[in-house]
């Protein structure tokens, strides 16, 4: 029994959040947003340098082949950085999803060196992310998760995130990789981790901005009313945290009550990421009501990751059946059940 | 990350189990809040020193087995999961034994932690005075030096279990003449001794569970100082994060009240309001995130780490935890939840918990002070 990362999970973590610090800024989020097309080839290829396209992909096909554990981690720094980019869906999602399938390692290679990007579809969205700029697509039919290359369907619809891309869903089609349910657990764990990489960016704002800007005389961040408000998201955020950390590993150990702590976690991060969403736009006062702000990027994105993958009726419904209809072991004794 | 127990770990969590199963008591003990009940729980203190369970991370030669912390993770689960009595001697084995075991002499760990963990003494503490709560350091209290003893006049109060325990400790100003968090020691003192009046306090659910001191030119050795004359703030302190941090409310006393809420809610299904059946999932999830969260520090400690201000998120999060765990089954009760008695006779756990629960937020540092430790010391916010 051992509940921590190692010195390497931590090592990495923070070079992916300094790297993405130094190129994914909010100038160029700012510049993204300005763009018609909301993507940009030279942000892509930065991502791609970084190796992080390959993070999960096995070292026989390029990749680095680590974990979920892993994927949760550097998830949490792409929310951190508000990255736009289809990156976690192809990296974080389809890149562990196509692995486990077997058989795919020219589509993992090609993924791995970023020419590839999956789309993934699930009736659980009305919409699928990304579709026009993905070669290939995850779809489902009669619960089986079909892999196809991605064709024609783009009609876009309008996200209250403007870095988001929706589009409406296609016909499913293609090759039987998997579950729909595999593909829906992993999607939620890793929006989940996305979400207090999302929250924690919107604290480190609000704590700024309560730092430097003066009322009375003083920095708001003196008065115990904006104190107590910032602590309190501090936390729900940390304590999503080791239970995102804990899902990750129950689903790469595929244990049966996986899809439980996976709703567990995006229950946890969502409502902490909202509540902090609700603290930093308060912590900001009207300026965190303006668009000039970078503070609304990550607060959309809070709102939109906390619907998407299985909204809270999903999530408490499927926490509902384990624990109230007693299908999973609860109490002391039960912590790793 | 390896979340699987290890075989002897196993085997531990069997021998814990099996102990338990031979030797809780079978009826629940009257409340530790009243003499009798007292009694029954120093009663069952030595009966688990017998078994040499009173304190099973502590080192073997001061009563403990130098278990480490996944150990005693495994052990309270097990405690709780039999339904054993609370600890009467919890200021003793969980606040003043780590702070004596860091800050005391060998001649102190012998003289005061053998007895602690044999449940041979028990302890009250004794912090707050009458100006002096959530302000400790206004503290007022004195303690002059009169060659080998100190002569200690002044008035505490809120102290848990002085009403019956046999010693306290609390912060003294040693010298008369310092303000705020300078001139003050870390004193432990007979509660027995000449000079030391009990005032028994009612507590909201009626029973005397804390108590007034008053001291009367109490004289007590020298020896009875931790650490140096004058560095008491700093000792306290770091009973404190004892207090809020990891080892007073170990996770599973918020497991097995999840699953007894979990159990009342199925009872009641039929009758209760669409909203306590979220309630109910709401804490089996936060007992849950607090254990993960606990494995999670005690393996940061083994490993070498440490737990700063981080206790103060512990602390918020396991004291409203739980007043929402007991707050949801009172609504679920509805006009039964205000009975002292439930099902013939049995004495209403869930109100006797809720009561209880109402001081998580305020005792051991209130929940205001831990927002601003977390504001000013994680977030660097000014003060």
């Amino acid at each position: 029994m051992d509940f921590s990362i190692t010195e390497d999970q931590a090592t990495l973590t923070q070079g992916v959040r300094d790297y993405l610090a130094g190129v994914h800024t909010p100038e160029v989020l700012r510049a993204l947003d300005a763009s018609d097309s909301r993507r940009s080839p030279d942000v892509w290829q930065g991502l791609v340098e970084m190796g992080l396209p390959g993070l999960l992909v096995p070292d026989a096909e390029g990749g680095l082949g680590l974990s979920l554990l892993d994927a949760v981690l550097i998830a949490a720094e792409f929310g951190r950085a508000g990255v736009a980019e289809p990156l976690a869906d192809t990296a974080l999602v389809a890149a562990p999803l196509l692995a486990k399938a077997g058989g795919q390692e020219a589509l993992l290679a090609a993924m791995a060196a970023g020419e590839a990007k999956v789309a993934l579809q699930h009736p659980v969205n009305p919409w699928v992310a990304d579709l026009d700029g993905a070669s290939h697509i995850l779809s489902v039919e009669d619960g089986a998760l079909l892999l196809a290359e991605r064709s024609g369907g783009a009609e876009l619809i309008d996200s209250v995130d403007p870095l988001r891309r929706l589009y409406a869903p296609v016909a499913a089609a293609g090759t039987a990789v998997g579950s729909a349910d595999a593909l829906l657990d992993h999607a939620a764990l890793i929006a989940a981790a996305q979400l207090v990489g999302v929250a924690d960016a919107m604290l480190e704002q609000a704590t700024d901005y309560a730092k430097n800007r003066s009322q009375f005389g003083q920095p708001i961040g003196s008065f115990q009313a904006v104190k107590h408000h910032l602590a309190t998201a501090v936390v729900k955020i940390e304590f999503a945290k080791p239970v995102i950390q804990r899902a990750a590993i129950a689903l790469q150990e595929n244990a049966a009550s996986a899809p439980v702590h996976v709703s567990h976690a995006k229950l946890a991060a969502a409502d902490a990421a909202w509540a902090m969403s609700e603290t930093a736009i308060q912590a900001h006062g009207a300026m965190g009501y303006t668009y000039e702000v970078d503070l609304h990027f990550w607060m959309k994105r809070a709102w939109a990751l906390a619907g998407a993958w299985g909204d809270r009726a999903f999530h408490l419904a499927r926490i509902d059946a384990a624990v109230i209809g007693g299908a999973l072991p609860i109490g002391p004794g039960h912590s790793f059940a | 990350m390896d979340l699987a127990y290890t075989p002897e770990q196993q085997d531990f969590r069997a021998e814990v189990r099996a102990w338990m199963e031979a030797n809780v008591p079978k009826e629940p003990l009257v409340t530790l809040e009243r003499e009798d009940g007292y009694h029954q729980h120093v009663e069952w203190e030595r009966k688990l020193a017998s078994g040499n369970w009173g304190m099973v991370t502590w080192p073997e030669a001061y009563g403990g087995r130098g278990l480490d912390l996944i150990q005693w993770l495994i052990f309270e689960e097990e405690y709780y999961r039999a339904g054993a009595p609370l600890r009467v001697n919890q200021n003793g084995i969980f606040l003043l034994g780590p702070t004596v075991m860091e800050f005391g002499t060998d001649e102190q760990k012998a003289r005061f932690l053998t007895p602690m963990a044999k449940g041979e003494v028990i302890w009250a503490q004794a912090w707050s005075e009458p100006n002096a709560g959530s302000d400790m350091a206004a503290i007022t209290s004195k303690a002059i030096r009169d060659g080998d003893h100190y002569v200690i006049s002044g008035q505490k109060t809120w102290s848990s279990r002085a009403s019956f325990a046999d010693w306290g400790f609390g912060l003294f100003r040693t010298d008369p003449e310092s303000k705020r968090h300078k001139g003050l020691s870390f004193i432990l003192f007979d509660l027995n001794a000449p000079g030391v009046t009990r005032r028994p306090i009612r507590q909201l659910h009626g029973d005397p569970g804390f108590a007034e001191l008053f001291f009367d030119e109490v004289r007590v050795p020298v020896a009875n100082r931790i650490a140096g004359e004058g560095e008491g703030w700093n000792v306290a302190m770091a009973t404190a994060g004892f207090e809020r941090g990891l080892m007073l409310r170990s996770p599973a006393r918020f497991q097995a009240t999840a699953e007894r809420l979990v159990k009342l809610f199925r009872q009641h299904e039929a009758k209760a309001a669409p909203a306590a059946r979220e309630q109910v999932m709401q804490a089996w999830m936060d007992a849950q995130a607090y254990a993960y969260n606990t494995y999670a520090v005690a393996s940061k400690i083994m490993a070498g780490g440490h737990i700063g201000a981080e206790a103060s998120l512990n602390k918020i999060f396991w004291s409203e935890l739980d007043r929402a765990a007991h707050r949801t089954a009172m609504q679920i009760l509805g006009a039964s939840a205000e009975l002292r008695h439930l099902n013939g006779g049995a004495l209403n756990a869930w109100l006797e918990g809720y009561i209880f629960s109402l001081s998580g937020p305020i005792y051991a540092g209130s929940n205001e002070i831990q927002r601003n430790i977390i504001a000013e010391r994680l977030l660097g916010l000014p003060r």
